[in-house]
């Protein structure tokens, strides 16, 4: 039997209830101040008097009222988490000389590749990929064959991290003493020492400086430093993190021919940014974005989900990561255990119970009624979906039934630079931020899926207004987005 | 009226109450207990005697006379015994081209024995760990470690995973610091860390000197162990966190490129060791034990130090040099009574001691721990632990100093104080009685001793 579908109401009794419910308190507090006030006007100068001198006559129970209010404020203040402060973030910019528009990737895989089945079939993917022709490839893929040497990883990480800390480093005046934790995320590529000791060494931080280095932790692993550093304020007072997040794309080149394993190669591209975060006091006034909330979810326990996303050898030894029918199918499971959690948190209360009422008549009165999906856009102003590819978009659009224009930063990010694995969030981040779309008070919502399979969500609060045009990897290209992204490209 | 005044004061009084309380529960859940630990005790037929190692060294046909001098001069005289263990694939051959899985399964065996018997042990079950932190410096596949003991032993969606990787043999520290940090923000957590090291994608098959060593001198190894906050669990637990110290000399050139993965002049990569290392390992145990002292000496035996540090410079033209290195010198004996100092190597374990003023009985764990199970890099700690555990040292109010170096450079120390007398005999059960051994017999000295005077 098909679900029964919810009433539609009309926009006049939606918008009613939504004021009421979720503005529920303020209303009471107002409407209980007029009463008061009401009451107070209607009494004369006399009364007033009285009122007055019997409140002098009892110094003792006054002050220990006021005391009382003044406790239980502090009391409150002391309770509350410490206040995670965004500062400022700077993404790489690719320089034009790594592009690799389609002619050359299609040049360059005919002449790697001699299997024309594999060609054909790369072909194919980068066609519907919703990739664009300014993605960029990092030095060592551009040489037929590319070379995947250790020296040139790390050149590749020196000129993605160096760049983009450079650029966050101009931009707040942080200086490298002032670096408390660092923390660096770079999934596939792990050399001893890290890249935080490579950071390090370059900008000659404090020997006393915390840092961590995540690795192998996938795309969702920028939300993971995030998460960590997060931690890491709560405990060290007046602090500065530094996050780095990144891909490093040279030493993972698939040289084989299965086709589960040539995905990464033809949607992967070069990126990082830089975050800094801080808990000090005074870094309020400037920052942009205060952390409201990280909810993580792992779905490694199920062997299909632990699957999906699995770096392995092929049958001739070439080492690749696979990517799975299923992935699909997984991605939209991680969401919904994700937002399980984060939707009492971020949801308004209007929203909740309408939930909780389906929920309730689900069980109780028919299970048939179709379950409600909340309004996620009565939530959160901006959405930043990992551009891990057009079918992730697509499938995340439909589940939360977004609008065109709340996918759009995902589509135009992967359009012009690729998937750039844990960084994504960040171009995407920037993308809303340069088309001056970013206002006071808005919520933004960055959802991460990787392997493991994980799918981590991080809410952030916007605490100024931010005026176009803005500094960044955006910065030449904003004004020709959006563009129109085709179903098919023909090549 | 009174009744107001006593509603106030009563709630005053309850406010007041709650902010105690509040601060005492903070308190008590700042501790980090270590449970339990497990160090990886592998299969025999993965003993590295001396003619597997003749062999394998012998097996890389690009190697000079000179070379592979060389190299049995490097294991002659490392100090360590034929009951080492090596990864499967180097010893059945495939040194020089490990498959993906054949490092995957090196990882999985001891990540799996160790947590079976860590869960056993505990009788805690996988479902309640908060937190799972691996740290392996030289393997990071995809999905990570983490990944895979969360498939494993199915725990739970909202478990918060680190996986750390190029940190170096100085990593065990790290994780606890991770750990540590999170139980300051959280109440009644679990946390689970696994610790160890990959050699078989590293095994270096070129012929610079300056990488060969690695070859050498590592053994497999693990460990993992159990963390908890919870108050309740103290009195399971084995020992309690006081004080962590990092120190990274990254910031120096030379310190952070003396021992770096790089390739070398033919593109074959391998963990190069320079001349500078001691150097940069002096320099970074200066400053670690620079901010340690403060933590960890009491205050009798700083005020002490200083005033000598004082009356050195006073009388400076009345002392002798060698005067001068004692008048500095720091009795951290004062304020530790158990010393946990990286397998390194023999010289590493001799000149720490030298530098602290160690006895032969407080360098004994790390020297019979490098002869029984070699330099297992990060896990090494866990093991020179369980031989003082093994031989009954450990008794309740000890303190305990772990101490370890690696690339970066950095050196990093934590001090446990032991809750409870421990007896467990661990990894070392079966050949604790074999020791000490009064003469380090080395069965390498026996059959390649002429190579000392050839």
């Amino acid at each position: 039997m098909p679900a029964v579908p919810l009433p539609e109401f009309p926009r006049w009794a939606k918008f009613g209830y939504r004021f009421i419910v979720n503005n529920f308190v303020t209303l009471f507090l107002v409407g209980s101040m007029t009463a008061v006030g009401w009451e107070l006007l209607q009494l004369g100068p006399d009364e007033i008097m009285a009122l007055w001198r019997s409140l002098q006559e009892q110094p003792v129970s006054s002050l220990s009222a006021v005391f009382l209010v003044a406790f239980v404020a502090a009391l409150y203040f002391m309770s509350r988490p410490r206040p995670v402060y965004l500062v400022d973030y700077a993404c790489f910019k690719p320089p034009s000389t790594c592009r690799v528009p389609f002619a050359t990737f299609m040049e360059h895989t005919r002449l790697i590749n001699s299997d024309e089945k594999s060609v054909q079939f790369q072909t194919r993917i980068l066609e519907r990929s919703g990739l664009g022709e300014e993605t960029c490839l990092p030095p060592a893929n551009h040489y037929i064959p590319p070379n995947p040497t250790m020296e040139a990883s790390r050149a590749e990480a020196q000129l993605v991290i160096f760049s983009a800390i450079d650029d966050l480093m101009k931009k707040t005046g942080l200086g490298p003493k002032d670096i408390d934790i660092l923390v660096v995320n770079c999934s596939l590529f792990s050399p001893t020492p890290s890249l935080s000791a490579m950071i390090i060494n370059k900008y000659k931080l404090r020997s006393n400086v915390r840092s961590f280095n995540l690795s192998g932790m996938g795309c969702s692993a920028g939300l993971i430093s995030i998460d960590l550093a997060r931690d890491l304020l709560q405990v060290h007072p007046r602090a500065n993190a530094l996050v780095v997040s990144t891909e490093i794309i040279t030493p993972n080149f698939y040289a084989g021919n299965q086709r589960s394993m040539l995905l990464p190669n033809c949607l992967f591209r070069m990126g990082a940014a830089a975050i800094l975060l801080s808990n000090r006091r005074r870094e309020a006034g400037r920052a942009k974005y205060r952390l409201a909330h990280v909810v993580r979810t792992h779905k490694g326990a199920d062997d299909r989900a632990y699957r999906c996303i699995y770096e392995e050898e092929d049958a001739e030894g070439h080492s690749g990561i696979s990517l799975s029918k299923d992935l699909m199918a997984i991605a939209g499971e991680a969401l919904k255990s994700n937002i399980t959690t984060m939707g009492p948190l971020v949801l308004p209360v209007s929203e909740q119970l309408l939930f909780a009422l389906n929920l309730v008549g689900r069980k109780l009165i028919n299970p048939e009624w179709k379950p409600y999906i909340p309004d996620f856009e009565q939530a959160f102003d901006h959405f930043c979906i990992h551009a891990g590819g057009r079918a992730v978009i697509d499938q995340l659009q439909k589940s939360l039934q977004l609008s065109a224009e709340h996918v759009e930063a995902s589509r135009m990010t992967l359009h012009r630079f690729g998937n750039t694995s844990s960084s994504s969030l960040w171009y995407e981040l920037n993308y809303i931020e340069s088309k001056g779309r970013m206002r006071r008070g808005d919520w933004v919502w960055q959802i991460g899926f990787g392997s493991g399979f994980k799918c981590n969500s991080a809410v952030w609060k916007c605490l100024r207004t931010i005026k176009a045009p803005v500094d960044g990897p955006w910065t030449e290209c904003i004004d020709r987005y959006p563009v129109d992204i085709p179903e098919i490209v023909n090549l | 009226m009174e009744l107001l005044w006593t509603i106030s004061a009563t709630l005053l009084l309850c406010s007041l109450l709650s902010i105690l309380w509040k601060e005492f529960d903070r308190r008590r859940n700042r501790n980090c207990y270590l449970l339990d630990y497990v160090c990886y005790k592998p299969s025999d037929d993965r003993k590295l005697s001396t003619e597997l190692c003749s062999d394998v060294i012998a097996r890389n046909k690009r190697l000079s006379v000179s070379d592979y001098k060389f190299l049995l001069k490097v294991v002659v005289n490392s100090g360590i015994s034929e009951e080492t263990y090596g990864p499967r694939s180097i010893i059945e051959g495939r040194e020089e081209c490990p498959t993906h899985d054949d490092c995957v399964d090196e990882v999985d065996d001891c990540m799996h024995r160790t947590l079976d018997e860590l869960f056993l042990r505990t009788g805690i079950s996988p479902i309640d760990v908060d937190v799972l932190v691996v740290n392996v410096s030289m393997f990071a596949p995809s999905p990570s470690l983490t990944s895979r003991i969360i498939n494993r032993y199915r725990m739970r969606e909202d478990v918060n995973t680190f996986s750390l990787a190029g940190m170096g043999c100085s990593a065990s520290p790290i994780a606890i610091d991770l750990v540590n940090n999170i139980f300051k923000t959280r109440k009644r957590t679990l946390a689970v860390v696994v610790t160890s090291e990959s050699i078989a994608p590293n095994w270096y098959c070129g012929t610079d000197k300056s990488m060969m060593l690695g070859n050498c001198l590592f053994r497999s190894g693990g460990c993992s162990f159990m963390l908890t906050n919870d108050p309740s669990l103290k009195h399971r637990a084995k020992m309690s966190l006081k004080c962590l110290v990092r120190a990274h000399l990254g910031a120096d050139d030379d310190a952070y490129s003396c021992a770096i993965q790089r390739e070398d002049a033919e593109g074959r990569v391998g963990f190069h060791l320079s001349k500078s290392l001691p150097k940069a390992a002096v320099l970074a145990f200066a400053e670690n034990l620079q901010r340690l002292a403060p933590k960890v000496l009491p205050v009798g035996e700083l005020a002490l130090y200083v005033l000598r540090g004082l009356r050195h410079r006073l009388w400076r033209s009345k002392e002798a040099r060698t005067d001068a290195a004692t008048a500095a010198r720091v009795n951290f004996k004062s304020g530790v009574d158990h010393f946990c100092l990286h397998t390194g190597g023999a010289a590493v374990i001799d000149a720490v001691g030298r530098a602290l003023g160690l006895t032969k009985y407080d360098v004994e764990p790390a020297r019979m721990t490098l002869h029984r199970w070699g330099n297992t890099s990060v896990s090494s700690l866990w093991y020179v632990l369980g031989y003082m555990e093994a031989k009954k040292r450990l008794r309740r109010k000890d303190r305990v100093l772990m101490l370890s170096f690696g690339a970066g450079f950095k050196c990093n120390s934590c001090l446990w104080e032991v809750l409870r007398d421990l007896n467990d005999g661990g990894a070392w059960e079966d050949c604790i009685r074999a020791y000490p051994q009064q003469t380090l017999v080395n069965p390498f000295m026996e059959k390649f001793g002429w190579v000392k005077e050839a």
